[in-house]
């Protein structure tokens, strides 16, 4: 008995290298996100380029979807944009979030349509435009819903509303597979 | 050229490191003599080959060698020189060969500062030592070579050093850290020789206690740099932030601490053995698994490097083969080894048992919250992070019974002590404590129930006395002016580290609970009020550095209408990084810091400016550099010099036996 107890050490240790050993090949920015597999939050959204329209998350229920939260100041979301466009001529629906940055209303920074319309309808042209339509989150209340850690993120959505996959970081044809088998299975339902 | 000369010493220094893992550890089996001594030129040999590995690297630093990958991706020809150096180990790569470095800089100093050692022993060690110095060249060598080359095309300029290592904290703090890292290393030597050789004794203690302390003092003080460094360069008066990278070098700390204290029971009552081996081997393996989850990739951090699963899987198996090595050689081994001595409930044996529980408690704590999210994610449970909040809670209840603890501790007999008369020398301790604490906060009108108070009852708790117990013990051996000098040196340096730690807890919790911040917008002229200070912004102007650019804010601070200083803050723009950093302003004196950081240009024209006044934030580092100067010291102590004839080498394990007899075995 007293010469198993000196063992304990070593049976911790083995256990905790199998950990690592699997910590080894998953990604840490891969997140298991804990909305995956739940309906999409409730919202009420007005569209970026038309204002008066208000997307609510049943309108857009129907066919599955990637909803992509993105900014122009992203340097990785402008750099998706790109290779999103390509993914929208194959067919792919993606509608976008846009995730406004935070302002100080204390050092006089305001909220203005007009410029950021303008900001983004540039960015597009230059890049390309993958969107069927932007929402625009301005106190960012879905963003927050959603458990949003910073732009880009991309989420699976599926027919019902039913989120399927959330996705960290950008998307590029290195780790486009994963999400295209995930998606075509949708589509094929 | 220079480079190709720095990767042959490196494949050299390989070959010597499989030499020393062999031949010594050979020869100790077979009692060959010849094959012992032979450890001690190989050792320095390999040292002398890394360090000038590290020279060449510096080297090709110095002049932009931008053929060279690892010079191309970390410096530029506007970084000033003593940043080139640094950037020496600003990358994995670099930062391996110094690992490198530092380690068989341990590995030469045993060689050298050994004689007292049985020849047995020394050659173990030294094989060891060897074994893991052949894991670690290898990995620099094969795995992430520093002196790899991209011709023939090559860029013309270098993509400079990320400039939040453009700091003075940054030149000194990775060689510290290192330093006391890998320092442990050679406690672990000493722990697997001892256990290869089956023998444990107060011998063999006292000659693991000065590597033990050596390694730890080095890395107080490169954790304390490190905390120095983030609080000045990343702008928001921060100093901790239980980030994985940091909680890596704590680990290692923690179990140090708990290590030197269990040495200081296994030296002088020939007990605790077991759990002094099974620390030794701790403290070297949570250095090894810090490593491996900076490098592997395994853990999200502002501090890791590019990660990339070869290097970790190697790193993994290395750990595996280390670590799970001695573990089973130490299930194997010290299951015969009992322990003799007596001791009652109430005697110091007790309570550096309790000082090693709260320790470990305390590695534990930032184990699970530092591993818990990996844990978490690979049992499939999804992502979680652990935040400050929950380190902050669990350190704030451990300190409390870890300081009461303290505070008796020096003053309690080794085997058993009574209480009368510890009662009169105790009570009048705490008296003072509370006077101390609570006349303080009253004087500076901060007196209230909240965690400063509790934090300057117990600093006062633990600082009262140690001084207290050290007046004692210097009366008992003759009055003050003789006692000073009379009192061993291993005892001034614990009574300077626990004041170091009282005086660390006052600042934290100072810190904690009374800093205030403000944002502000201002203009040229304006002025903001914080704390009693007034902080007027005079003058902002573009600002031109080697390699940098950006603005420069001038602040003058006024308290009741006297000037106090004028701060000097920068926002500079790093043009081939495209970073922006803070260069933030501090005024320091002992009883607080002003703190301001230049923020963005706001139209205006207008500033955000950042201004903090934290309280005893000092503290935190001093306490930091007494608890460093207290190992310093106790380092110096005349026993750990005093040499020992090494038996001869007919019977190997005899020179294991214990020789403790010839040291009377006092306070």
């Amino acid at each position: 008995m007293r010469k198993l107890l000196f063992f304990i050490p070593f049976a911790l240790f083995i256990g905790l290298s199998m950990f690592l050993f699997s910590g080894l090949f998953s990604d840490p920015r891969q997140h298991g996100s804990a909305l995956v597999q739940r309906q999409l939050p409730q919202f009420q959204l007005p569209d970026l380029m038309q204002p008066e329209k208000r997307w609510t998350a049943d309108e857009l229920k129907g066919e599955p979807y990637f909803l992509n939260v993105w900014g122009t100041w992203c340097p990785t979301c402008n750099a998706e944009l790109a290779f999103l466009t390509q993914l929208r001529q194959q067919g792919v629906r993606i509608v976008g979030l846009y995730y406004v940055q935070p302002l100080d209303a204390a050092f006089g920074e305001t909220f203005d349509l007009k410029a950021l319309q303008q900001d983004v309808q540039q960015k597009l042209a230059e890049q390309g435009d993958p969107y069927q339509f932007n929402l625009l989150d301005e106190h960012r209340t879905l963003i927050f819903d959603l458990g949003v850690s910073g732009a880009p993120e991309t989420f699976l959505v599926d027919a019902d509303g039913v989120i399927r996959a959330h996705h960290v970081g950008d998307i590029n044809p290195q780790n486009w597979s994963a999400l295209a088998e995930a998606y075509q299975q949708l589509v094929r339902k | 050229m220079i480079p190709e000369i720095g990767q042959l010493a490196l494949t050299f220094a390989l070959a010597l490191s499989l030499l020393l893992a062999v031949v010594p550890l050979y020869g100790s089996f077979v009692a060959n003599q010849r094959a012992l001594l032979l450890a001690k030129p190989l050792a320095i040999g390999m040292f002398v080959l890394s360090a000038f590995a590290m020279g060449c690297l510096i080297y090709a630093f110095l002049h932009s060698d931008f053929t060279v990958i690892n010079v191309a991706s970390n410096s530029s020809t506007t970084l000033p020189w003593y940043f080139k150096m640094t950037a020496s180990f600003g990358s994995h790569e670099g930062s391996m060969l110094l690992w490198v470095s530092m380690l068989t800089l341990w590995t030469a100093l045993v060689a050298l500062f050994s004689k007292s050692l049985p020849l047995l022993m020394q050659g173990r060690i030294l094989g060891v030592l060897g074994l893991i110095c052949l894991g670690f060249i290898a990995f620099s060598l094969f795995m992430s070579n520093p002196f790899a080359r991209s011709l023939p095309f090559y860029p013309v300029e270098g993509r400079d050093l990320n400039p939040l290592l453009q700091d003075f904290g940054m030149i000194v703090h990775p060689p510290l850290l290192y330093l006391g890292y890998v320092g442990f290393a050679v406690t672990f030597a000493f722990a697997i020789a001892a256990l290869i050789g089956g023998k444990f004794d107060s011998t063999w203690a006292r000659w693991a206690r000065p590597w033990t302390l050596a390694a730890w003092m080095f890395l107080t003080m490169g954790i304390m740099l490190g905390s120095w460094w983030a609080y000045n360069e990343l702008g928001w008066g921060g100093w901790w932030f239980w980030d994985p990278v940091e909680n890596a070098s704590f680990m290692p700390w923690l179990v140090g601490t708990a290590l030197l204290h269990s040495l200081a029971v296994t030296e002088k009552r020939g007990t605790f053995k077991s759990w002094t081996v099974l620390l030794a081997i701790a403290a070297f393996s949570l250095s090894l698994m810090g490593a491996f989850l900076v490098r592997s990739g395994v853990l999200v951090s502002v501090h890791s490097f590019a990660t990339d699963p070869s290097r970790g899987l190697y790193l993994l198996v290395f750990l595996l083969l280390v670590v799970g090595g001695s573990l089973f050689l130490y299930a194997l081994r010290m299951n015969a080894v009992r322990s003799q001595a007596r001791y009652q409930l109430f005697s110091r044996e007790v309570l550096l048992w309790g000082n090693n529980v709260f320790l470990l408690t305390a590695t534990l704590v930032v184990f699970l919250g530092t591993m818990y999210p990996l844990f978490h994610k690979e049992l499939g449970l999804g992502s979680i992070s652990i935040g400050e909040p929950f380190f902050n809670q669990m350190f704030f209840y451990l300190a409390i019974p870890f300081s009461l603890l303290l505070g008796m501790g020096p003053w309690v007999r080794w085997k058993q002590q009574t209480l009368p008369p510890l009662l009169k020398p105790l009570t009048l301790v705490a008296l003072a404590a509370l006077t101390l604490a609570l006349g303080y906060l009253t004087l500076t009108q901060q007196l209230a129930a909240n965690l400063a108070l509790l934090g300057m009852l117990l600093g006062a708790w633990v600082g009262m006395s140690a001084i207290g117990e050290v007046w004692q013990r210097m009366q008992q051996l003759g009055g003050i002016s003789t006692g000073f000098g009379r009192l061993q040196a291993s005892h001034w340096g614990m009574t300077i580290a626990h004041i170091g730690f009282a005086v660390l807890v006052i600042g934290v919790a100072m810190t904690k609970t009374l800093s205030i911040e403000t944002d502000v917008r201002m203009k040229i002229g304006d002025t903001a009020a914080l704390g009693g200070y007034e902080f007027k912004l005079l003058d902002v102007y573009e600002l031109k550095g080697a390699n940098y650019g950006g603005q420069a804010a001038e602040i003058a601070v006024t308290e009741q209408g006297q000037p106090i200083a004028q701060l000097h803050a920068e926002k500079r723009f790093y043009p081939i990084q495209k970073t922006v950093m803070t260069e933030a302003a501090v005024h320091a004196r002992l009883s607080r810091d002003l703190f301001v950081a230049l923020g963005e240009e706001i139209a205006g024209p207008s500033w955000s400016v950042r201004v903090y006044v934290k309280p005893f934030v000092r503290w935190i580092w001093l306490g930091g550099l007494l608890m460093a100067l207290g190992g310093l010291i106790a380092l110096l102590d005349k026993r750990y010099r005093r040499s020992f004839v090494a038996a001869p080498l007919q019977e190997p394990e005899q020179t294991l036996e214990p020789q403790q007899s010839q040291e009377p075995a006092n306070a």
